[in-house]
């Protein structure tokens, strides 16, 4: 008791400090450890002009939605002459505010016409996805002006794409807004009344603050490869989720083929042979493993070329063929410590060696697959450059090869490439939470840089 | 008869295991031993893709190689590579996870060092890209915070390579892992008759904990060496091998002799050459690895 008692004193004197300092140095490594994240979240957070603003702002500004009523009761002319109209006044309108009232922070317009009291037109857009229209789609490369916004059919192609609801007799789901807010009015007036006239008039607009646009930016993101690439029908098809699929397919390749291969070297190492041919057997897997990728990309190079392995699944697929001399090692170590009472016991009633392995080796096996499949998936969800070498068609790219490729793309914006990063990194991290106490199970009983 | 069938189970029994072996092995020798041996074969000769394998020439691209400036200048930025690296980054996760066994709440503080795992060189690469920029980034802002000179950074040929490890300092990861399961592997019967002698704090740290990690930590070092010398994708991401130069490592040295220079006789060579030094380098880390456990 008494000696319990001295010890907690002098604890409490020597340990103060450290204590103190381990706070300290635990609490920056924290921030520092989110710091790229925050600055990842705030920069897809803003807009393409906001981005460029020096010094740069910690927190994005909060987005602006705006509404505007057109009223086209004066319009003489046919249905499909008033569609065009309507069409037209719209990608003005939009394409207007985007460009001259660029740093009001714009997220979302909401263009109505309305006619002899009816709704009969109502387009909703967002901001980025003008921005991206603007980068690579229909205006890619022009100056918004109305000759070039509305030159022979882009006007029509722009507002198919943003989407539209159109009746003459007026719309059920939609009713125009009559409220008018002088401030903003005078705003858009400078739009409109000089450099984008519109053939209605403008009855009423208002703005409103809604920060959820600004979460909604990172829907638009994820259609960013959809614009770049756009003649690759794969990804015209499937956008973003291309790359995601050639992710999942080539870990997950990796992660069967390493715990399939690697499960039956090292039971055969370890159960089926003498302590000197198991010797040889695991210096051969591992004396592979030293091999630096760096010295052999260049023959790989070659010989995957000669065989036609380019530029396809193949060329991605192959390198994983081979069982990683570690995980082999980690297989046989583990197999090493069943009980050879087991095995003896079913080779008495006669049992195969498959029947060893599949009945008494897999189902005793779970930690380690789980770890050997965790490892795979923390050492290739980095992989880059091989992948980067083999594939030239855009539909075959992992998501770092894609990310590589759109970030070195002179017009991606910063906000969007920001964006996208987070969109691929957030479901690994949420995954990886899910299941962190395997994967620290997994590093730690490894011991290995992954 | 009775000793005939014995051989026969015997000899069967020797060569099954080798049987099922057979596949993984001819896949292992064909996609990675290989390889090598077509690099050491390519590298005497002027080889031409097209007719194979071109003209003989011995030794001499190994020869004009080392005579040229630029093949000795991607070894020394490797070493410098290294040498920034340990300065800057290797000591950081062994800091933190020392500081982190002293406090409670272990778990969840360890979830968070292993974010830094789970960005990938791509994405860390795009942020930091945007962070040195040098008109909207953040690093210039804070050099004139201190009233300093902003700075091109990434186009910079005498700050490239620090902008490059740099990203490095925020810790964490896997490294954070190994040394935590290290100093918790340490027996409790150590820590106590220390702190019985009084032996307590700042001092148990650096004259228990530290000497009982210092294999992990050795480890952690001959890694790090031979990841330096194979360096290839951050340096290729953020600076494409530039400004003149100056990032360029062994391994973008190897992708430009064959992809831009199209010089695959002098790009085996220097595969070679970088293998022989990966190779020597594991062996003194097997060496030391076994002198360490017996």
């Amino acid at each position: 008791m008494k000696k319990e008692k001295s010890q907690k004193v002098r604890l409490s004197r020597g340990d103060l400090s450290l204590k103190i300092a381990s706070v300290i140095i635990t609490v920056v490594s924290m921030l520092l450890i989110l710091f790229p994240f925050v600055l990842t979240i705030s920069n897809a957070m803003k807009d393409n002009i906001k981005i460029y603003d020096v010094p740069p702002k910690l927190l994005p500004d909060p987005a602006h939605s705006l509404s505007m009523t057109v009223d086209y009761s004066n319009f003489k002319g046919s249905e499909s002459e008033l569609e065009t109209a309507l069409q037209n006044d719209m990608v003005s309108a939009m394409f207007g505010i985007y460009t001259k009232l660029d740093r009001e922070s714009i997220f979302e317009i909401k263009f109505y016409g309305v006619q002899n009291g009816k709704t009969i037109f109502y387009s909703r857009v967002h901001q980025i996805e003008l921005q991206m229209e603007k980068d690579y789609g229909i205006y890619e490369g022009t100056v918004l002006k109305p000759q070039t916004l509305l030159y022979k059919d882009r006007a029509q192609r722009v507002s198919n794409i943003i989407g539209y609801d159109f009746n003459v007799e007026g719309l059920t789901s939609h009713t125009a807004p009559e409220i008018l807010q002088t401030e903003t009015m005078e705003k858009l007036d400078t739009v409109f009344a000089k450099k984008f006239p519109l053939t209605g008039e403008l009855t009423a607009c208002k703005t409103t603050k809604n920060n959820m646009l600004l979460l909604e930016s990172f829907v638009h993101y994820m259609k960013l490869p959809q614009y770049m690439y756009s003649s690759n029908p794969t990804i015209a098809r499937y956008g973003f989720m291309a790359f995601v699929g050639n992710t999942i397919l080539v870990i997950g390749f990796a992660m069967i083929s390493q715990v399939l291969l690697c499960s039956i070297c090292g039971f055969v190492i370890s159960r089926l042979m003498n302590p000197r041919a198991a010797r040889f057997a695991l210096l051969f897997f591992l004396g592979a493993m030293m091999i630096p990728f760096v010295s052999i990309m260049l023959p790989q190079l070659i010989m995957y070329r000669e065989m036609g392995a380019y530029n396809n699944y193949a060329a991605l697929l192959l390198p994983f063929l081979y069982p990683y001399g570690f995980y082999v090692y980690l297989f046989k170590g583990f197999f090493d410590r069943i009980p050879g009472s087991y095995f003896e016991a079913a080779r008495l009633d006669g049992a195969s060696n498959f029947f060893l392995y599949t009945r008494i080796c897999m189902p005793l096996s779970k930690p380690i697959i789980s770890m050997i499949a965790l490892q795979t998936f923390l050492g290739n969800w980095n992989d880059f450059f091989w992948a980067w070498m083999v594939t030239e068609r855009q539909d075959l790219w992992t998501l770092n090869v894609a990310l590589y490729n759109i970030s070195n793309n002179v017009s991606t914006k910063q906000n969007a490439l920001m964006g996208i990063s987070l969109v691929t990194v957030l479901p690994v991290i949420i995954v990886a939470l899910i299941f962190s106490k395997q994967l620290k199970a997994s590093i730690m009983s490894s011991g290995v840089k992954g | 008869m009775k000793n005939k069938l014995g051989h026969g189970y015997f000899l069967r029994q020797k060569i099954t295991p080798w049987l099922i072996l057979l596949i993984p092995m001819i896949f292992t020798l064909w996609l990675k031993y290989y390889p090598i041996l077509k690099a050491v074969y390519i590298s005497f000769f002027n080889y031409d893709p097209i007719q194979q394998p071109g003209e003989f020439v011995g030794f001499e691209n190994y020869i004009t190689m080392f005579q040229t400036e630029y093949y000795w200048q991607a070894w020394k930025n490797s070493f410098i590579f290294l040498f920034l690296q340990l300065a800057m980054t290797f000591f950081i996760p062994i800091i933190q996870a020392l500081t982190l066994n002293e406090l409670k709440r272990k778990n969840a503080i360890s979830t968070m060092y292993l974010l830094p795992t789970l960005i990938p060189t791509t994405i860390n690469v795009i942020i930091w890209r945007w962070v040195w920029h040098p008109d909207y980034g953040v690093a210039n802002q804070i050099v004139k915070l201190f009233g300093g000179e902003p700075q091109a950074w990434l186009s910079d040929p005498e700050l490239v390579k620090f902008c490059i490890v740099f990203p490095g300092v925020i810790g964490g990861g896997i490294a954070v892992l190994l040394y935590l399961s290290a100093i918790q592997g340490i027996s409790p019967d150590i820590m106590e008759s220390a702190s019985l002698d009084g032996c307590t704090g700042w001092k148990r740290l650096w004259y228990i904990t530290l000497p009982n990690i210092r294999f992990v930590i050795f480890i952690q070092l001959i890694m790090s060496v031979s990841t330096a010398m194979q360096m290839l994708d951050a340096p290729y991401m953020f600076a494409a091998g530039g400004p003149s130069g100056a990032s360029t490592t062994q391994g973008i040295y190897i992708y430009n002799a064959f992809n831009r220079d199209y010089n695959y006789g002098r790009g085996s060579a220097a595969s070679v050459i970088l293998m022989l030094v990966v190779l020597v380098m594991t062996a003194v880390q097997m060496h030391f690895e076994n002198a360490e456990r017996e």
